[in-house]
């Protein structure tokens, strides 16, 4: 279904079929982009980026709370051979002074160039220190002539960067070319992965600027040249059931979400309007970019049964955006009963026998795609026998080509050719399944914090007397994580209301909530013999309750 | 079409007492939301329940809340100043 080429190549190619995108904004608006239409849009916006001096290679940032506008910009960023490096827009990423300082640390690790967003969103920007970077407002008039046709790149040209997180101070950017993207939409839409047909139709409600949305979605369907209605993020976050609503009424096949969001329909789509949805059409259910609990699929499943959705829909997955965005999905809907105590201290998945005190229930998400490999290895890079837990290592066309600039991260993350996720899970009958993470990453809702920035935040408290910080998420397998703050202070200089001003801090400069803030003598926290905060070591002493002694 | 209701002696009550209603029926713990608290720092939204918040308030006054207010809305008298105006801006329309 789909033919190797440029994301310029693709949208060629998909300009000559009758097919597109819808897409809905935030107030229901929707509007219909034909993949003719859009490629038009995009010589005209690749006419105005190269009138501006802008050359092949160069990094253009992209900031546009219109899904309409965003579609139109991506591709022409692309038309005109350059980077785009997609930013999270204001409306999500909280308040304007968390937005401008998120964006700006962004442009400048990413040394964009230019920067083309919408002239709402354009005075929001702080770009201080930025002076050489180009403003182009889309919905400003622009009198550039188009270009004929899209400057040529080669599949071994930088096709995206893609930053994972905005709320640090260093962000990292994913760098990925055109044969990266490619391999996996190729997998995503293939026999191994979804298994598309030209009949299937889309419905995303996944944010653009983020891996899931942009190449699950977009560049997918665009490469596969099927019909998507793409959604504002905005609408569903404000009425979940505008997603089941639009799939209802589009007779849409594919849709993906993280868990979070089925879980939120569950909790929020009042039994009166399930009533009025037809999801019998909904043939993949995909479930990934966060954690998936068996509990939540088995709730949306039951809730949404009376709408016609099928159980067997679900299509669990996992992917990081190191690997462009997918790994592997299940190709049904499998979970496996393992002994708790069993995984948690031996790191071996037995399945439960009747009468196991405790069980955690873990969801299958599948082999990898061809061409490409994943192996369980153990702290020395050996590969693990089947149920043995350890790091998740995956090798193939889909890995990233490294941290832009970074290359220290990267030779942290790229071994010998192999991409260490940081993911921990084990393999049962060539399924992957994941249980865990070895770095210390904290993932919400499908964001993703990183402890240090929050570690930073809490320690810019006006008048906190601290001598140490320790952030970190305690993994309960089957349930949500629990997000813990340790302080060391002494009981004297401890305000009684030092825990208040911590989950404050935090819920405004991140907007994560803490579930727990832990105030501890000095001298509590485990360090290196350099000082440096030994995170994990504190997180274990914090479970076994002996983080004071 | 919002339509008025028996005129209440002071129609800004409406918009206030409402929204506070809805306020207290997202958060996940018990609140006491005053004109001044914010919803972040003081109630402890996440960015989440602002959007629920957003989409109850536009189902409830049958208002459409621009894209870009969203970003500068902190306190909850700046929500009920923006369902007014939005209201307002509604009824002279119709």
């Amino acid at each position: 279904m789909t033919v190797a080429g440029t994301v310029a190549q693709a949208l060629i190619r998909a300009a000559r079929s009758d097919r597109g995108i819808r897409a809905i904004e935030h107030d229901g608006r929707p509007l219909s982009l034909s993949y003719a239409a859009l490629l038009d849009d995009a010589l005209q916006i690749a006419g105005a980026l190269v009138s501006r001096g802008l050359k092949p290679g160069d990094r253009v940032a992209l900031v546009i709370p219109e899904i309409s506008g965003f579609i139109r910009a991506f591709f022409g960023i692309s038309a005109a051979g350059l980077v785009p490096v997609p930013l999270c827009p204001p409306a999500q990423a909280g308040d304007v002074a968390t937005f401008a300082k998120q964006s700006q640390h962004i442009l400048d690790a990413s040394h964009a160039r230019a920067v083309v967003t919408s002239s709402a969103v354009a005075p929001l920007l702080d770009l201080t220190g930025l002076d050489r970077l180009t403003v182009l407002a889309l919905d400003a008039s622009s009198d550039a002539t188009p270009l004929a046709e899209p400057i040529r790149r080669s599949m071994d040209d930088v096709a995206l960067l893609q930053f994972t997180s905005g709320s640090t101070a260093a962000p990292k950017g994913v760098v990925l070319t055109h044969a990266n993207l490619y391999a996996n939409v190729a997998g995503i839409v293939g026999p191994h992965g979804l298994g598309a047909r030209t009949t299937d139709i889309g419905v995303s409600w996944l944010p653009l600027y983020h891996d899931m949305g942009l190449i699950g979605m977009l560049l997918a369907a665009m490469y596969a040249r099927l019909d998507t209605i793409i959604m504002s993020p905005v609408l569903f976050l404000k009425r979940p059931s505008s997603w089941l609503e639009t799939i209802s009424r589009y007779k849409a096949t594919v849709s993906f979400a993280p868990n979070f969001a089925y879980e939120l329909c569950v909790r929020r789509v009042k039994p009166s309007q399930i009533e009025g949805f037809d999801l019998a059409s909904w043939r993949l259910a995909g479930c990934g970019a966060e954690p998936i609990r068996a509990d939540t699929l088995r709730a949306f499943a039951s809730h949404f049964a009376a709408a016609g959705f099928d159980r067997s829909s679900f299509v669990p997955s996992y992917g990081l955006a190191e690997h462009a965005l997918a790994v592997c999905f299940a190709q049904r809907l499998v979970i496996d009963t393992v002994d708790a105590d069993r995984l948690v201290r031996q790191s071996i998945a037995v399945p439960s026998v009747n009468g196991s005190r405790r069980v955690v229930r873990l969801v299958a998400c599948g082999r990898p795609f061809p061409h490409h490999e994943l192996r369980i290895v153990d702290e020395d890079g050996r590969s693990l026998p089947d149920r043995h837990v350890g790091a998740i290592v995956c090798r193939g066309p889909s890995v990233m080509q490294g941290y832009f600039e970074n290359p220290s991260a990267t030779a942290e993350a790229l071994r010998g050719g192999w991409l260490a996720t940081g993911d921990l899970g084990y393999l049962a009958d060539g399924q992957l399944f994941v249980c865990g993470r070895t770095k210390d990453l904290i993932i919400r809702q499908g964001r993703k914090y990183h402890p240090p920035d929050l570690e930073a935040a809490i320690a810019e408290l006006p008048g906190l007397r601290t001598s140490g910080i320790v952030v970190f998420a305690i993994d309960h397998l089957d349930e949500a994580d629990e997000v813990v703050a340790v302080l060391e202070a002494r009981a004297s200089a401890a305000s009684h209301d030092i825990e208040d001003q911590v989950r404050r801090r935090v819920r405004e400069t991140a907007g994560l909530e803490l579930d727990r803030v832990v105030v501890t003598p000095p001298g509590s926290i485990p360090r290196t013999t350099s000082g440096k905060v030994r995170r994990s070591e504190t997180r274990e002493r914090f479970r076994m309750g002996t983080l004071s002694e | 079409m919002p339509v008025p209701t028996a005129t209440p002696s002071d129609p800004s009550d409406r918009f206030e007492r409402d929204t506070i209603d809805i306020l207290k029926r997202i958060s996940r713990r018990p609140i006491d939301p005053k004109l001044e608290s914010e919803l972040l720092a003081d109630l402890g939204f996440d960015s989440l329940q602002v959007l629920e918040l957003v989409g109850e308030l536009e189902d409830h006054f049958a208002i459409a809340v621009p894209l870009n207010d969203l970003t500068h809305i902190k306190t909850l008298a700046q929500v009920v100043a923006e369902v007014r105006s939005l209201v307002s801006a509604q009824e002279h329309q119709s």
